[in-house]
């Protein structure tokens, strides 16, 4: 099952277990950073960047409220399952590139985690009889149609360059041609593009958090979540967040594949591939949600199949074409 | 200070509830959070649902209309919660108090920990009011 090349599968099993507390410290820190430059960019002091444990705990430490009209058991246990599934799609990339392992197919799984993970958090809000929470659902699932179509295709794109649907093999491509994916190919830098696009969708970042929209629809499906709920959640997008942006750096932007192989520095390469995340964090998270402001459902619609889609279809045709 | 005391005190997100101001507190209110006065550097964010909120804070004097519906909305926010009077009206209900269609001050209704006086109260003042209250109630 596994096809790694330096792991054992102990280490393979710490490495995983590991990577659990260090996804949810390190996701909750770039999203200190986060809101840190995202105040600096306005001219503020902002918060510190230690912001969003205070958050956590506080949150974790309030009364949960479970409203009458909400259907009980959905409303409650929907928060763990999203939590779960983002951390979890994050851990198996970490685990991926700390020992050198990975199974056939992990990034199908990573795809499906990530849209769990957004899917769950609406249907707990469509769930909690809040008519704000049913329009966020409706708006959520548009934007599910505009931004997956285009992630899926430019999937697609690497799944036929590397011949392989492994995410480590991936990576062992960037290190057998010495170079990033996105510089090495054309199709893959179509593909990269069209990737970055979609993060800040899948991110629900400010231009395209149609179904969020705190001043419109207050938080949409996050409405009536309180307490240890809504710290689930927080920590769910947090993660999602991390994880979609280290994917990113590690399937198109693999920094260390330029310094030879990374056998003997693998903790090193996963730090390197953290400090990227960080900047395609910035870039594709911090930057929009700071410069533009939100779009209506149907601009965010429009500009996801007018720009990402052709941009992934494009990726896909070159990269069948073996460019 | 234990951890969760300390997350409590840094982490303030505030509910804003109008019970019939005349929204010049409002407009301060509004101003605290802008760039200037920057209240997010003391972890204040505001947040649209009662669900979310910590700190409460009510300006104007409860008209009848907003009387029932200010109840509701203080029950909707979850325990631990502070409750910050912003302005004279919400304080005192100083001119309208005794007046036909007025129920307060806020806290004939519900316990207020700290009163922001001033008609409106300057934003330093109100942001150093929701401090007061969360250092109060949690510190
Ligand atoms: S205190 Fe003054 S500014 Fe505030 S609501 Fe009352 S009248 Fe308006």
């Amino acid at each position: 099952m596994f096809c790694g090349v330096k792991g054992e599968t102990m280490d393979v099993i710490t490495a995983f277990l590991l990577t659990f507390p260090i996804v949810f410290v390190i996701s909750l820190l770039f999203d200190g950073i986060d809101r840190k430059i995202h105040a600096r960019m306005q001219r503020r002091v902002g918060p510190p960047i230690i912001q969003p444990f205070y958050d956590f705990i506080k949150l974790l430490n309030k009364e949960r409220i479970v409203p009458a009209m909400a259907s009980s058991q959905i409303f409650t246990v929907l928060p763990t399952l999203a939590a779960a599934s983002s951390i979890l799609s994050s851990a198996i990339l970490f685990t991926s590139v700390m020992s050198g392992t990975s199974f056939g197919g992990d990034l199908v799984v990573v795809f499906y985690l990530l849209a769990m993970s957004s899917v769950l958090v609406t249907i707990g809000g469509s769930s909690s009889g809040n008519p704000y929470g049913a329009i966020g659902f409706s708006r959520k699932m548009t934007m599910l149609i505009a931004y997956e179509v285009p992630l899926l295709l430019s999937f697609l794109s690497v799944f036929l360059k590397i011949n392989s649907t492994s995410y480590y093999n991936a990576i062992l491509t960037q290190v057998k041609v010495g170079s990033m994916l996105a510089l090495a190919f054309p199709s893959m830098a179509v593909s990269a593009v069209a990737f970055l696009l979609c993060i800040p969708a899948a991110a629900d970042a400010v231009p395209f958090d149609v179904s969020e929209a705190k001043t419109e629809i207050i938080y949409g499906p996050l409405v009536e979540y309180s307490g240890p709920y809504l710290a689930l959640f927080k920590l769910a997008k947090a993660s999602s967040n991390l994880s979609l942006t280290f994917l990113a750096c590690t399937l198109f932007f693999y920094l260390p594949a330029l310094f030879g192989d990374g056998d003997s520095l693998w903790l090193g390469a996963f730090i390197v591939c953290l400090l990227l995340a960080l900047i395609l964090w910035f870039l594709t998270i911090t930057v929009p949600r700071t410069v533009f402001a939100r779009m209506k459902v149907g601009q965010a619609f429009k500009f996801y199949w007018i720009v990402a889609l052709p941009l992934s279809v494009i990726a896909v045709v070159l990269s069948a074409l073996g460019l | 200070m234990g951890i969760v005391a300390r997350s409590r005190v840094k982490s303030p997100w505030i509910f804003h509830l109008n019970t019939g101001s005349c929204a010049g507190c409002d407009i301060e209110i509004v101003a605290a959070l802008t760039p200037r006065y920057d209240a997010e550097r003391l972890g204040c964010v505001l947040v649209g649902s009662p669900r979310h909120a910590d700190v409460l804070l009510v300006t104007g004097p409860v008209t009848r209309q907003m009387l029932p519906r200010f109840i509701r909305v203080y029950e909707q926010v979850p325990e631990p919660k502070v409750v910050v009077a912003v302005g004279t009206c919400a304080s005192s209900g100083s001119p309208f108090l005794g007046g036909q269609m007025v129920e307060g001050p806020v806290d004939k209704i519900v316990p207020v920990d700290v009163y922001v006086v001033g008609c409106p109260p300057r934003p330093e003042a109100i942001v150093k009011g929701i401090v007061t209250a969360v250092k109060k109630r949690f510190g």
